[in-house]
């Protein structure tokens, strides 16, 4: 019977030296351990043994069923661990593959960028925001502005008429004059929208674009006043860095008028083909509001001072970004859409 | 306005470089807006002796010329039959450029040839200005020409013309004295203004011309003068070089006279031929409804009772203040003429000009504004030319019909309104003496400042305006860039977005979220492009406004909708493969109709299209901005528009307010923008929106009993509506059982389903609020549920 049980445990010892996979294994323990199994069939028959020759016999094939069995479990680890080892090789990912968007990303067109940064750096500068219509009366577009008919300047902006007394606005500034008779002074306001001028479309031209106003009015503004409040705004859209300049220009609705040029953000200011070689460019047009539209409006001119300045968003976003042809930012094309995400 | 330097240095003294004169008249507001040399797009073109020629010795028509060019001599050849040894040309060497065309070294049939020589064609010269230059071959200079020098400095012809932007509250500026003023300030000069003589004798003028106004108010001022024994010939080579360089083309000496004064003094003058006006009897009188008039460029005009004519008893001899009349044409057989400078009402030489449509540089001035006074130093200024050019006889004096109050204007200023207005702290003597410096008179006074306006500034007002605009004069003379930037002080602001900006940043926000790129498109649409979208007859959408001067009948409509802009740019991005498309745009658009103005209206528009998109990720993304903006009552209802396909649009509510509407687009609409795929679109009113949505957030507690997932399927009429189903389900009475989250996730058709059936399967959660839902009450709420599908034709799929 030992005979027996020694042969067991040495074939038992190699079988599972060479078992490969659980279900091999799982073979070999119902062959030792099984109902009919090798070990069981012979704790079956020791009934024939004597005590003590059962006592000794049990022992011996205790211990060779402990061993085994730790040894049947240890091996069993080692095919799970060696199986897992094989399944996370086969699972294993060219981490280097593009990922995968769930939705693809959107962007806000970099006008509205451009108009919102800009927005929100003059309401941090105690700006209001203040809309008005893109159609409208002539009265508001020029005539309250100190443009009657006949005005020679009305030629230095192409409109598109409605009819007699409606245009499309050809700049922001009629909100001027709407604020102006519906607002309590003081105030300051942006007051945002597009705009619309008879010119046909080129790189740096097009018929519809987006203007932004600032409006301030108070008591004693000067252009000092102006030129500061300028100044911080430029410098909080372009940077510390960026030097401006304001000189004379003409507008009906402003006396003093100014322009607004900032040093070529392209080449710094040493000449470039944006700047066309000045080093300058320009940004906005502005100045102490006319005491003829203050008057036109209600507002007594000699108590109340104003100031506007008037920029193309469609500009700044190109100065911004580089853009060189003005087409681009009406043509949606995703690709280029895409930029700004 | 061009100015050549030569011009200005006659009444200025030029004391610094080109670009620092440039900048200084930035300053005083004249942006140069240019720079021309005289001999235009010549650069690089020496003059050059031959010293000697020879036959090319591999062509018949070339000859090898060696040529001193004051440096080296080079080796040239040449075809030009009129050169000879000593001959002076001009010659092109390496490098030289003369408009589009840059010269280089070249080697013909084995021999080099470094350069080229020029005809006076090649150099945009003609015979009148250069003496040979209208020869059929190379230009031959003068013999004593120097070699090596550049050939414009040759030629005479190395001015500087400085082109000026002029703003339009100027007009004394366009003329080379006036920014000859400004100029001579800015260079801290003094200004040299011209000596114009009073040139006069016995006669009477009034022997052989008058001239009656009859609309003073039209014409305040009409000066004549006239000119016996013309002597019509070509004016001198100063005159048509001056002429040339501000890009006017000499013609004859009286004509001449004309253009030169007026560059020279900004007024526009006429010269009739005294002999064509009927018993030499100007008369200035409104036309008669449709008489004709035929201008110098021999067009023919319809004449207007607003318009002003220039007449004789019998006809019409020019059209006041925009052209002269054929009749009345100085010709070479001209023997006596009546020059005339005369104030026209600006606005009505405009509309005149408008009217028929010939908007003359003439026309053009007197809209910006003419002044009496100069008009009569301009008529004086010709006189003294005509005599300077010996082109005819001054005969008696000045007529001079005058409706003009011609005594200076003089204002009062309050030099404390000027600093407030500049944020500067001057004196009045220190603006006094700013002023000075541009020829506008001012002396501290008790009150401020009196300034007496010099007649060429007529944009200085005597109103409201005045302090404002002696602030500018003073502002600019003292230069905006020595006004300190301060920032602004006083009472502070609450810097407010405002609700309806707010909320158009959250549409935009949550749409680029859902993945959406945003469009701008032009407010422009055009008839066609209207009646393809089919809106229904009785939808605002079709009351497009119309504008009266459109770029093309395409472009004639502003928006009813948003679509025709997205579909263009969506046919642009299919064509040009740009990849998957979702985009949005928030724009306005305008109804006809209203009282006052259209009716403008926020629009939201979204537009789909690519390989993953459905009217379902469209929808989608609808429903997630509403959830956003916290919509109640969210409807999707089956609709019939033209413009989407059938069975795939619908109507957009919350609760009964219409939203808008959503679809996929009608094959017949894709194809007139030639796009070959579905692409789904949706419009939104964003007033509609912001009315319906709710402000507040409120926190609802989390719930403490745990939930119950269960699903069920149902079998309906093929054409059943799922939300239908779901709004059963949700609404079958289980309390206290409470039902959520219905969600359909299968629908089926097919096997297993009868025909004309489908399969709907919903998820859905149950809860109570209070304890945890026992076997018996989840049963009980289930089969309730199934007896309200059942009850309503929508039995449990077995």
């Amino acid at each position: 019977m030992l005979d027996i049980l020694k042969q067991v445990h040495t074939e038992a010892l190699a079988k599972l030296k060479t078992a490969e996979g659980e279900q091999e294994l799982e073979t070999l323990r119902q062959e030792i351990f099984g109902k009919n199994g090798r070990l069981t069939a012979i704790l079956r028959t020791m009934g024939q043994l004597s005590a003590e020759e059962r006592a000794e016999i049990g022992r011996l094939v205790n211990a060779a069923k402990q061993e085994l069995e730790a040894l049947l479990g240890d091996r069993l680890a080692l095919i799970r661990a060696a199986a897992r080892e094989r399944l996370f090789a086969a699972e294993a990912l060219d981490v280097t593959e593009p990922g995968l968007v769930p939705l693809p990303a959107g962007a806000l067109h970099p006008m509205t960028q451009t108009y919102r940064t800009i927005r929100d750096t003059l309401v941090g500068m105690g700006f209001s925001m203040f809309d008005g219509p893109e159609i409208e009366l002539d009265d508001y577009n020029f005539t309250l502005l100190n443009l009657p008919k006949d005005h020679p300047a009305r030629d230095m902006q192409d409109t598109f008429y409605i009819d007699e007394n409606v245009v499309l606005r050809t700049h922001t500034s009629p909100l001027e004059a709407r604020a102006l008779q519906t607002l309590k002074p003081p105030f300051r306001l942006i007051m945002p929208g597009r705009v619309f001028r008879v010119d046909e479309v080129d790189a740096s031209h097009s018929p519809v674009f987006m203007q932004m106003e600032g409006f301030v009015v108070d008591k004693n503004l000067n252009m000092a006043n102006l030129k500061g409040t300028l100044d911080s705004f430029i410098h909080a859209l372009f940077g510390e860095d960026v030097k401006t300049r304001l000189r004379p220009s003409y507008f009906p609705f402003t006396e003093p008028s100014a322009e607004l040029d900032m040093s070529c953000t392209i080449c710094g200011g040493t000449g470039c083909r944006v700047c066309k070689g000045t080093g300058w460019i320009e940004l906005l047009g502005c100045g102490m509001t006319n005491p003829h539209e203050l008057e036109n409006c209600g507002l007594d001119p000699k108590e109340w001072s104003a100031f506007a300045f008037g920029l193309g968003v469609d500009r700044m976003t190109s100065l911004k970004y580089g853009i060189t042809d003005i087409r681009l930012e009406y043509e949606n094309d995703a690709r280029f859409l895409r930029q700004f995400q | 306005m061009k100015l050549p330097k030569s011009w200005l240095c006659e009444y200025v003294d030029f004391n610094v470089s080109d670009a620092d004169f440039a900048e200084r008249m930035m300053w005083r507001g004249f942006e140069l807006e240019g720079t021309e040399k005289e001999l235009a797009g010549v650069a690089g073109v020496v003059t050059g002796r031959i010293v000697s020629l020879a036959p090319h010795p591999n062509a018949d028509k070339l000859l090898v010329c060696q040529v001193d060019i004051g440096d080296k001599t080079v080796q040239i050849l040449t075809n030009a039959t009129n050169v000879f040894e000593s001959a002076c040309v001009p010659v092109a060497i390496e490098g030289a450029k003369i408009r589009e065309k840059t010269f280089g070294a070249a080697n013909i049939r084995g021999v080099d040839s470094f350069g080229m020589f020029c005809s006076g064609e090649e150099l945009a010269l003609t015979e009148d200005e250069c003496p040979g230059a209208g020869v059929d071959g190379i230009l031959i200079l003068p013999p004593d020409t120097q070699p090596g020098l550049d050939i414009a400095a040759a030629l005479g012809k190395d001015d500087i013309i400085f082109d000026f932007s002029v703003t339009p509250n100027r007009p004394d500026c366009l003329s080379i004295l006036g920014l000859a003023r400004e100029a001579a300030a800015a260079l801290g000069q003094a200004f040299q203004a011209p000596e114009i003589p009073h040139i006069a004798d016995d006669q009477n003028a009034a022997d052989l011309a008058r001239v009656t106004v009859e609309e003073p108010k039209l014409c305040p001022r009409y000066c004549a003068r006239v000119v016996t024994d013309i002597r019509v010939g070509p004016s001198p080579a100063w005159m048509q070089r001056r002429l040339r360089a501000c890009g006017l083309r000499p013609i004859n000496n009286i004509v001449d006279i004309t253009n030169y004064v007026l560059l020279e003094m900004g007024h526009p003058l006429h010269a009739f031929d005294l002999a064509c006006v009927a018993e030499g009897h100007i008369i200035v009188r409104r036309a008669a409804e449709g008489e004709i008039v035929t201008t110098l460029d021999e067009k023919q005009h319809k004449m207007d009772a607003d318009m002003l004519l220039i007449a004789d008893p019998k006809k019409g001899v020019a059209i006041a203040g925009v052209m002269g009349g054929l009749n009345s044409e100085i010709v070479p057989e001209t023997k006596t003429v009546l020059f005339e400078s005369a104030v026209f009402l600006g606005s009505n030489v405009r509309k005149t000009a408008k009217k028929l449509r010939h908007v003359t540089d003439a026309a053009a001035r007197f809209a910006k504004g003419v002044e009496p006074v100069n008009a009569y130093m301009a008529l004086e200024r010709a006189i003294a030319l005509v005599r300077e050019l010996n082109a005819g006889t001054i005969y008696g004096e000045v007529i001079d019909a005058n409706a003009a109050d011609l005594t200076p204007r003089q204002i009062t200023i309050d030099t404390d309104h000027v600093n407030r207005i500049l944020g500067l702290d001057l004196s009045g003597a220190a603006m006094a003496e700013l002023l000075s410096t541009i020829d506008i008179p001012a002396a501290p006074a008790e009150s401020g400042l009196l300034v007496t306006v010099p007649h060429f500034r007529g944009d200085i007002e005597s109103g409201i305006e005045a302090d404002a605009d002696i602030a500018e004069e003073v502002g600019r003379l003292y230069g905006y860039q020595n006004i300190p930037p301060v920032l602004m002080r006083g009472e502070t602001f609450r810097g407010q977005i405002g609700p309806a900006f707010c909320d158009e940043d959250g549409v935009k926000d949550c749409l680029v979220r859902c993945g959406c790129l945003e469009m701008y498109n032009f407010n422009f649409t055009g008839p066609a492009a209207l009646a393809l979208l089919g809106f229904h007859e009785d939808d605002d959408r079709n009351k497009a406004v119309r504008i009266q001067n459109p770029f093309g009948e395409d472009q004639s409509l502003m928006r009813t909708s948003l679509y025709s802009g997205m579909l263009e740019s969506a046919g642009r991005n299919v064509s040009r493969r740009t990849g998957h498309g979702r985009f949005m745009e928030v724009g306005n658009v305008h109804i006809a109709g209203g009282e006052a103005l259209p009716e403008e209206r926020k629009m939201i528009g979204l537009i789909y299209f690519g390989e993953m998109e459905s009217f379902f990720t469209l929808k989608g993304t609808v429903e997630q901005l509403m959830r956003v903006f916290r919509v109640p009552n969210l409807r999707f209802v089956a609709k019939r528009e033209h413009g989407f396909q059938p069975g795939r649009c619908a109507a957009v509510y919350s609760g009964q307010t219409l939203l808008g509407e959503m679809g996929q687009v009608h094959p017949d609409v894709l194809a007139a923008y030639s796009i070959a795929q579905p692409v789904y679109m949706a419009e939104l009113s964003f007033s509609a929106l912001r009315q319906v949505k709710s402000e507040a957030i409120t926190f609802v507690p989390l719930p403490r009993y745990p939930l119950v997932a269960r699903d069920l399927a149902v079998v309906v009429d093929a054409g059943a509506e799922s939300a239908a189903i779901a709004d059963i389900i949700a609404g079958a009475d289980t309390k206290p059982v409470l039902i959520s989250d219905v969600r359909l996730f299968d629908a089926y058709r097919g096997h297993g389903v009868p025909h004309g059936k489908k399969s709907l399967a919903f998820t859905f959660n149950l809860r109570a609020s209070d304890h945890t839902l026992s076997e018996a009450e989840i049963r009980q709420a289930f089969e309730t549920i199934i007896e309200a599908l059942a009850r309503n034709g929508a039995p449990l799929r077995s």
